[in-house]
């Protein structure tokens, strides 16, 4: 969930002014600036001094450029150097988030902290109950010695002032699957044997500090100068995100410059019907259950952690890569660019070879914001493929890819299904209890990494109510559209 | 019969307005202090140029016609509570 803080906003600000300045055909000349325009002398820091903040800004375009920052290798080396090679392309590595070290705050190591609510009281229920002897009550105050500390919390508890509080590191907190951990310095480092890049940690930093690799600036520049023709695969969660209807979202992706757009809900209707027969299959052949297979979250995470899912998930292609197949068909000398909301589609894509970007609803965002693109004149219903099916565009809320496929069976067949909505560590606990199960209480899951769906994304721009409305708008306009042509027929 | 709304707000939905803080907006309703509930309505409108300007202005909205730069909901409560007030001397 994207909750709105000036931190996002920054982000969102530094693509705005990347995109414009190479729209601009500036941006060489230019880049090295943006740290002091955005941070000038005369506004008050952040953080400690004007000089840091800009230094933080230095280091998120580095990220949004598509580097790792821990592969610095001269501190002096200016951003125009990184931009040239951005915009030439890089060599992915298959790791999509960076630690901007730079913005770490090296949030508390001992996560218990005494307040000056402390009334250094002649019990010390915190002194004597800690099992480590790390209270020491100095000046009538109690005092946490961080040395010894080991965050069992028991003085939290015991303390009938509330005085002690808990200071969570909130990027450790969001992730499900402990990949984020802090290295020797107190800077968080993630773990990529782990990382299942739900992009949890990225959302939860209120420092900003955890990116995402873009690929904007390379894909932009290639648009831009035609080096290479490009159809836009848009996932129906962008449907959701802005205050427009479908063909005008649609259609204004097309004015950016893409040659061709396409909705991935187009490849939702392949991945219903497959998933479908496939779990009929399945149950026939007397499994017990199956999974959902479109999230990418969730693949990794059965791949990294939870192995023994894995004959269970589905082998049916996620709409995206049914999308990107159809793509290749049609438009055989064009690049597949996939528009979501989704951080680990990009590293779905990048096992993916008919997948050759990946943007996200923010620089999409972006995109429009820099290039002034206007929904209200850019509303041409062509662009709509016909025969999407609302349910399609469904995928992306959660229950979505249940209601399509529930749909799709014929009133005979009475399937059970349940929806795991949002990897969080109960969840997680109950995917892995499925398989040594006798029997399940389903025998279709659903599984999305995020909670309430696509639609609530890491890397949306939309709060969730207002996605929700919009989503349901833009599986109304098929329906109405259906209707009109099956009156007209 | 007498209208009861009496105040528009018009949150611009320009695409930079929507991304710097914009969509939020769209929440107001949820944050209405019970003596504007149901006097105020809120829509969404394309982009009226405001930005066209060097300053940092996002987002607008339009409260009664009148421009309100870098808005909030609470500023947007703030200034509505004021027409409010001044309605009622």
């Amino acid at each position: 969930m994207t909750y709105y803080n000036n931190a996002v906003i920054t982000k969102r600000e530094l693509l705005v002014r990347l995109i414009q300045l190479l729209d601009n055909d500036s941006l060489l000349d230019k880049i090295d600036r943006i740290p002091v325009e955005m941070r000038p002398r005369t506004n008050s820091p952040i953080r400690c001094c004007v000089h840091k903040d800009r230094a933080v800004i230095k280091y998120k375009i580095m990220a949004l450029l598509g580097f790792n920052i821990a592969d610095e290798e001269d501190e002096l080396t200016p951003l125009k150097e990184y931009a040239v090679q951005a915009l030439e392309g890089y060599t992915q590595n298959g790791n999509f988030l960076t630690v901007v070290d730079e913005a770490c705050s090296s949030c508390v190591q001992v996560n218990y902290t005494v307040s000056n609510l402390c009334q250094g009281c002649e019990g010390r229920p915190c002194q004597v109950n800690c099992p480590k002897d790390a209270i020491m009550v100095i000046n009538g105050k109690a005092n946490i010695d961080h040395q010894k500390c080991v965050n069992c919390g028991i003085c939290q508890k015991a303390c009938p002032f509330h005085a002690i509080a808990y200071l969570p590191v909130p990027c450790e907190e969001s992730c499900p699957v402990k990949a984020i951990r802090k290295n020797e310095d107190g800077i968080e480092e993630i773990d990529f044997e782990k990382c299942i890049h739900c992009g949890k940690c990225m959302t939860a930093c209120p420092f900003g500090a955890i990116s995402e690799k873009s690929q904007i600036l390379n894909l932009f520049y290639n648009i831009k100068h035609q080096k290479e023709k490009t159809v836009a695969m848009v996932a129906p969660a962008i449907l959701s995100q802005f205050k427009a209807s479908a063909s005008q979202i649609l259609s204004s992706i097309k004015a950016i410059g893409f040659d061709e757009v396409m909705e991935v809900a187009e490849g939702a209707n392949m991945t219903t019907d497959h998933e479908t027969n496939e779990l009929l299959e399945r149950l026939d052949e007397g499994a017990r259950f199956m999974t959902t297979s479109c999230c990418p979250s969730y693949i990794e995470f059965t791949e990294k952690h939870a192995t023994e899912l894995k004959p269970y998930v589905s082998d049916t292609p996620s709409p995206m890569a049914y999308t990107a197949q159809l793509a290749k068909e049609r438009y055989p000398d064009h690049k597949a660019v996939f528009i979501g909301p989704c951080l680990a589609k990009r590293t779905e894509a990048y096992k993916n070879p008919n997948v050759d970007y990946v943007i996200t609803t923010e620089e999409l965002g972006a995109l429009f914001a820099a290039l002034k693109i206007d929904f209200a004149t850019n509303n041409d219903d062509s662009v709509v493929a016909e025969i999407v099916r609302p349910e399609s565009r469904g995928y992306a809320s959660s229950g979505g890819v249940t209601n399509a496929i529930k749909t799709a069976l014929s009133t005979e067949h009475n399937i059970e299904t349940e929806l795991i909505d949002g990897i969080d560590k109960k969840n997680i606990r109950l995917l892995k209890s499925l398989p040594k199960k006798k029997s399940t209480d389903a025998s279709f899951y659903e599984v999305m990494a995020c909670e309430n769906g696509c639609i609530n994304g890491p890397v949306n721009v939309s709060p969730l109510k207002v996605s929700q409305n919009n989503l349901k708008k833009a599986m109304r306009e098929i329906e109405q559209k259906q209707t009109v042509e099956e009156i007209n027929a | 019969m007498l209208n009861p709304i009496k105040y528009k707000v018009q949150i611009c939905c320009g695409t930079m307005c929507y991304i710097m803080g914009g969509a939020e907006l769209h929440l107001l309703n949820d944050s209405l202090p019970f003596q504007l509930k149901d006097k105020v309505s809120i829509e969404g409108i394309p982009c009226f140029g405001r930005c066209d300007s060097n300053e940092k202005i996002h987002p607008c909205v339009l409260i009664n016609g009148e421009e309100l730069d870098n808005a909030t909901t609470q500023k947007i409560i703030k200034k509505l509570l004021t027409l409010e007030d001044n309605d009622l001397l």
